[in-house]
């Protein structure tokens, strides 16, 4: 051996040491029978064993946070209790060789012309039921069997998408562990991993030669378009919404084609036509991707009991089959039970031998399969035939038959022949081991990988070149159910020359964006986001205003006063009622009601109700939110943390706390603000947050001067209330006098020119009204239009100097008044002209009659 | 005999109904024994669109797309149908109910999958343990499938108590089953989820049944309902109808509307509003004769 090669040969071995040295019992994909690195495996542990293991770790670290910050781990709904499924990016890819890539692509593409084919039959002309080819009650036993479908199907061009998770067996053989023909089976998320992994581990591996994804995903797209049969089509991705948890595969994928994201609310059918509800009016959609389940597809037609699809759907369908890619009623042929069926199923519809077996799944509609299982159930799994997409593996865990030895056992056995029609058996197999990277080198784990396979536009079949590798637990066959959220890129290693690979940035292969419209859906999340954020800020401020005003200390009298004005600011009239006195509480007692307002218990402005509104509506709305604006948000929130100091601190602590969270909110707004289209959606956005800083400010004004105060107290609570109002430093700046009332009134009321008087924020929402498109078909001014103006001019024709002279406060009274009733009336306004605001309801009888004969 | 059919659905809705959409399952079918001499359904708000077709069941099933605000719905459909008295049906020669798989399965035939279609359970008729342990008591090995049938159904009406107050439309089988009561709807689900826990093929029917006034009173208008009941698969007979709520075998007082798995596929009225609040409806059935035969 040469010096270089040795010195090159040393690093390799350490990285293998902990590899070698773990019992592996079956097929390892690294090392083969002998001990020795398989090739193609070569290039990429030399590259990985080139560094350092200080640069492995950084490169480790920096992967995890870059997932965390595109958001794939974040699971905003889950339950906080329970230990949600994280996940995670391995430093090292699956790499598959030349030939064996060569061997699956064809695999996969036959099996996705059988599954087409087979569709077509089941929900066409059925011979292959009638010829006894599979089971007719195997199918029809499946929930996804969607009757209405039949006729409809055949029309709509085909299966264009299907994925696959494959695992080899302990004999080195691939097996399909699971066929998933509903949706796009979570494509994003390899999407995601790839780009991710690219831009931390690009250079690491451009030795590898992988290919790129980009060619896949335009040729989809073009494939796409071709089907929709326009060449601008309008083109929209129908998610469940954000509470699903593939929804983040859903928005990247959306994201990354230039597609619409829509959910069923958002659309309306007709006829033969889908609309999407816009700010605009009802826009026609061309083609309708399904991210959601076949049968929650129609609410009206094939599933009485759910509202996520748009009503109605189906029979568009009927006039325009091709409208929906995959068509409803797919998830059909990704019943488990059809496993031992497909072969001999190859041979009648393609002529062709099957190249790729499923696992040893069997049916347990048959009597024979239950024969087989209840004389061997130790070598047996039980699981549902038909279990539907859910996220990357995260199929149930399965039923193990071995129970089926207790004294049960009997009565197990009849449930079994019972339901066996909606059951499949399967048999463990072993699988095969990879390499996970770990801080003591590379570690054995068993894995499978999800492979995708979608449509042409010549009509054949094409194979992402990649997928989604995942960690899975021994012994748990079959279906893929990975425990730990472990996740690895994977790349075919091709030996031919090299081309320029794995560029960091897949968004060059963007193509065309269709145009972007407002749902107007996003309009009303977007409203209560710009109101959220707003009164999350003011909160912050008022509490802060309070505890300061007892802790430093500012002459004991017109301090406690003036923290006592600011909870009544935050609770209005409630205080009184929560005190039980109208006398200036102790600083403890306000200490007390601070944390209160903070945590719970205090109505619905507490600090953490106004944070849980912000943080759920940011999340419906994230795909239009900036990566940055998102980030902020969630490093903020993203403190529990930051909660919990904030339940638990001292005073002290929790006004630096508070400083914290207004800096952060402040940085919201400004990515807000500077990264946000000026459509329409900025135009809500803006409104939410003028109309809600426009009320805040009357209620402060309102409280403060209303009885009026003496004069001691008044310039007290006038320094407070410019602070409130952030305009301290333009005051001072414009008079160098102390707070006095006329002048501060015009500040905060009339002027205009200050983006915090209350002025300004009617005039821009009046502008923003002005902007709107107009749907109303009636005569004269709509609603909020003549709200708007009302509230404008009130507060135009306001004479400051007259109002702070007066002894009652009278004017000043009445003009708060008028804007406090009419504010919430325009919010409503806005609401029921640009909003939809109605939910669905069922609608169904029951059919009964009396006995008569 | 003739039967002249007025299916008046009346809804109330506390608010307005900004718009609607409606499958509607109230035109009878043509079938053996069976023929549709004048059908026709009003609709009041008159429906922006409104469209006809066959479904996969060859039911005629109609969608309705209502535009216009509205706090009331109306729905009539009249019908005037001709039926005829069935052939008589000889139970015990039919084939054993355990043997219907060397029929249904055999390896050279092709096999008859609009009737297997029917053996599998359906969202609401999938059955327990002790429901086919009920069932069971009924089939004895080897008897004819017919016989069988009429014993179950013949049990099931004197097992269980007709209470419109029992259940709703959301009821689950299981809960008819255990708690003994419940409408037309639930018993037919109930033999469903019996027959189809021994693999019988059996459907839904769903329709209308001339009820008789008590002696020497005079008819009440609006007094019949919709009704609903089942039908079993045998090799000799094809489908044959029996009324689990009467515990009969089904001769020519019972006119079908239309044939599913259950109620789910032939719901008279499923819809999804926007708006309306709470609603109330009243349904009015008349099933009168209008002649005792035809002439031919």
């Amino acid at each position: 051996m040469t010096t270089a090669a040795a010195m090159k040969a040393e690093p390799l071995s350490n990285l293998l040491r902990t590899y070698r040295s773990r019992e592996v019992s079956g097929f390892d994909e690294v090392l083969d029978g002998g001990g020795a690195v398989r090739e193609h495996w070569q290039t990429v542990l030399d590259d990985l064993g080139e560094l350092t293991d200080a640069e492995r770790d950084l490169r480790t670290v920096r992967l995890a946070r870059r997932v965390r910050e595109t958001g794939i781990a974040y699971d905003i709904f889950a339950d906080p209790n329970t230990s949600a499924q994280r996940w995670s990016l391995d430093l090292l890819p699956v790499v598959i060789s030349a030939a064996e890539w060569r061997f699956l692509e064809r695999a996969l593409i036959q099996r996705a012309r059988l599954f087409d084919a087979l569709l077509n039959d089941v929900y066409g002309e059925q011979e292959l039921l009638r010829h006894g080819l599979i089971p007719a009650e195997l199918l029809f036993s499946d929930p996804a069997y969607l009757v209405p479908c039949k006729g409809i199907l055949p029309n709509a061009g085909g299966l264009m998408f299907y994925a696959a998770d494959l695992a080899r067996g302990a004999d080195g053989q691939w097996r399909v562990i699971d066929n998933h023909t509903e949706t796009l089976a979570g494509i994003g998320f390899a999407l995601a991993n790839r780009v991710v992994h690219t831009h931390v581990a690009g250079d690491i591996f451009k030795d590898c030669n992988a290919r790129r994804l980009a060619p896949y995903f335009q040729e989809l797209q073009s494939t796409l378009t071709l089907h929709s049969g326009r060449e601008n089509a309008r083109i929209a991705l129908l998610t469940p919404g954000p509470h699903h948890e593939d929804y983040f595969s859903h928005a990247y994928l959306a994201r990354y084609l230039g597609y619409l994201i829509v959910e069923g609310h958002d659309l309306k059918t007709r006829n033969s036509q889908v609309y999407l509800k816009t700010l605009e009016g009802l826009k026609e959609l061309d083609l309708i991707v399904r991210c959601i389940s076949g049968k929650s597809s129609d609410p009206l037609e094939l599933d009485p009991t759910g509202f996520i699809g748009p009503s109605g759907l189906l029979r568009v369908c009927r006039k325009s089959p091709h409208i929906v890619v995959n068509a409803i009623g797919t998830a059909l042929a990704q019943n488990r039970g059809l496993g031992p069926y497909l072969p001999r199923l190859a041979r009648h519809v393609l002529g062709e031998e099957l190249d790729l077996r499923d696992a040893h799944r069997r049916w347990l509609g048959d009597a024979d399969a239950r024969q087989e299982l209840f004389a061997n159930p130790e070598r047996f799994t039980i699981r549902k035939a038909q279990e539907g997409t859910g996220r990357p593996g995260q199929a149930a865990l399965g039923w193990e038959a071995r129970a089926l030895s207790t004294p049960d056992r009997e009565k197990m056995q009849r449930e079994i022949s019972l339901h066996g029609a909606t059951l499949v058996a399967e048999e463990k197999i072993g699988f095969s081991t990879g390499p996970v990277y770990s801080p003591d080198g590379l570690v054995p784990k068993p894995f499978a990988v999800r492979f995708y396979v979608s449509r042409t536009a010549a009509g054949g079949y094409q194979v992402m070149p990649g997928g989604l590798a995942m960690s899975i637990a021994q012994d748990r066959a079959v279906a893929l159910s990975a425990p730990d959220g472990q996740t690895r890129d994977v790349g075919e290693g091709e030996q031919a020359p090299h081309i320029s690979l794995w560029r960091p940035t897949l968004a060059t292969a963007r193509v065309e964006r269709s145009q972007r419209v407002i749902q107007s859906r996003v309009a009303d999340d977007l409203f209560w986001l710009g109101r959220y954020s707003e009164r999350a800020d003011w909160t912050m401020r008022v509490l802060r205003g309070a505890l300061r005003r007892v802790e430093e200390d500012s002459g004991p009298d017109t301090g406690r006063r003036a923290a006592r004005k600011c909870l009544e600011v935050l609770l209005g009239s409630d205080l009184s009622s929560v005190t039980g006195t109208h006398e200036t509480p102790p600083d403890v007692e306000i200490e007390r009601l601070c944390t209160r307002l903070i945590t719970t218990g205090l109505g619905s402005r507490t600090l953490e109700r106004t944070l849980d509104g912000l943080y759920r509506v940011a999340h419906l709305v994230r795909d239009r939110l900036s990566l940055e604006a998102w980030q902020t948000l969630s490093k903020f929130r993203g403190g529990e943390t930051w909660r919990k100091s904030l339940s638990a601190a001292h005073p002290v602590e929790i006004l630096d706390l508070l400083d914290e969270g207004i800096t952060a909110i402040a940085a919201f707004n400004g990515f807000m603000h500077e990264n946000m289209t000026r459509n329409f959606g900025w135009s809500f956005l803006d409104m939410g947050r003028r109309i809600e800083r426009a009320q805040n400010l009357s209620e402060a004004i309102l409280t403060l001067f209303i009885p009026v105060p003496d004069p001691e107290e008044t310039s007290s609570s006038l320094l407070l209330l410019l602070e409130l109002a952030d305009s301290f430093i333009t005051y001072r700046s414009r008079y160098r006098l102390d707070p006095m009332l006329p002048l501060v009134l015009d500040l905060l009321l009339l002027d205009e020119t200050n983006p915090r008087s209350l002025a300004y924020q009617l005039s821009a929402i009046a502008r923003h009204l002005e902007s709107l498109p107009d749907s109303s078909q009636g005569a004269g001014l709509p609603d909020d239009r003549r709200l708007i103006i009302a509230l404008l001019t009130s507060i135009r024709l306001a004479d400051v100097e007259a109002m702070a002279k007066e002894d009652k406060g009278t004017m000043l009274e009445r003009l708060l008044m008028d804007q406090l009733d009419m504010l919430p009336e325009l919010s409503n306004e806005i609401s029921r002209h640009y909003f939809n605001v109605l939910d669905e309801a069922p609608h169904r009888a029951h059919t009964r009659a009396d006995p008569s004969l | 005999m003739i039967y002249d059919i007025v299916h008046k659905t009346h809804y109330r809705y506390r608010s307005t109904v900004v718009q609607s959409l409606h499958l509607v399952h109230m035109s009878p079918r043509a079938m053996p024994g069976q023929s549709v001499r004048h059908h026709s359904l009003l609709v009041e708000p008159a429906p922006a669109s409104r469209q006809d077709g066959i479904d996969a069941f060859g039911n005629i099933e109609i969608i309705l797309d209502i535009e216009e605000p509205h706090q009331e719905l109306v729905l009539v459909a009249r019908s005037t149908i001709e039926k005829s008295a069935p052939p008589p049906i000889n139970r015990i020669s039919t084939s054993a109910w355990d043997a219907l798989d060397r029929r249904l399965l055999h390896a050279a035939h092709e096999r008859d999958v609009d009737v297997l279609l029917f053996r599998c359970a359906s969202r609401l008729t999938v059955p327990t343990l002790e429901i086919a342990d009920y069932a069971a008591r009924s089939f004895a090995p080897s008897r004819p499938v017919l016989d069988a049938a009429m014993d179950l159904v013949a049990r099931i009406y004197s097992d269980f108590k007709f209470d419109p107050h029992a259940t709703d439309v959301s009821t689950p089988v299981t809960q008819v089953f255990s708690e003994r009561r419940g409408v037309c709807q639930d018993f037919a689900h109930l033999a469903l989820a019996c027959f189809r826990a021994l693999r019988i093929p059996a459907r839904y029917v769903s329709g209308y049944l001339h009820t008789h006034p008590p002696v020497g009173r005079p008819k009440l208008q609006g007094a019949d309902a919709s009704h609903a009941w089942v039908s079993v698969w045998s090799p000799e007979y094809g489908w044959v109808d029996f009324d689990p709520t009467n515990g009969i075998l089904v001769r020519d007082e019972h006119v079908t509307v239309a044939i599913g798995r259950d109620y789910d596929d032939v719901s008279p009225i499923s819809g999804v509003l926007r708006g309306g609040g709470e609603h109330s409806v009243t349904v009015g059935v008349d099933v009168n004769i209008a002649a005792a035969a035809t002439a031919g």
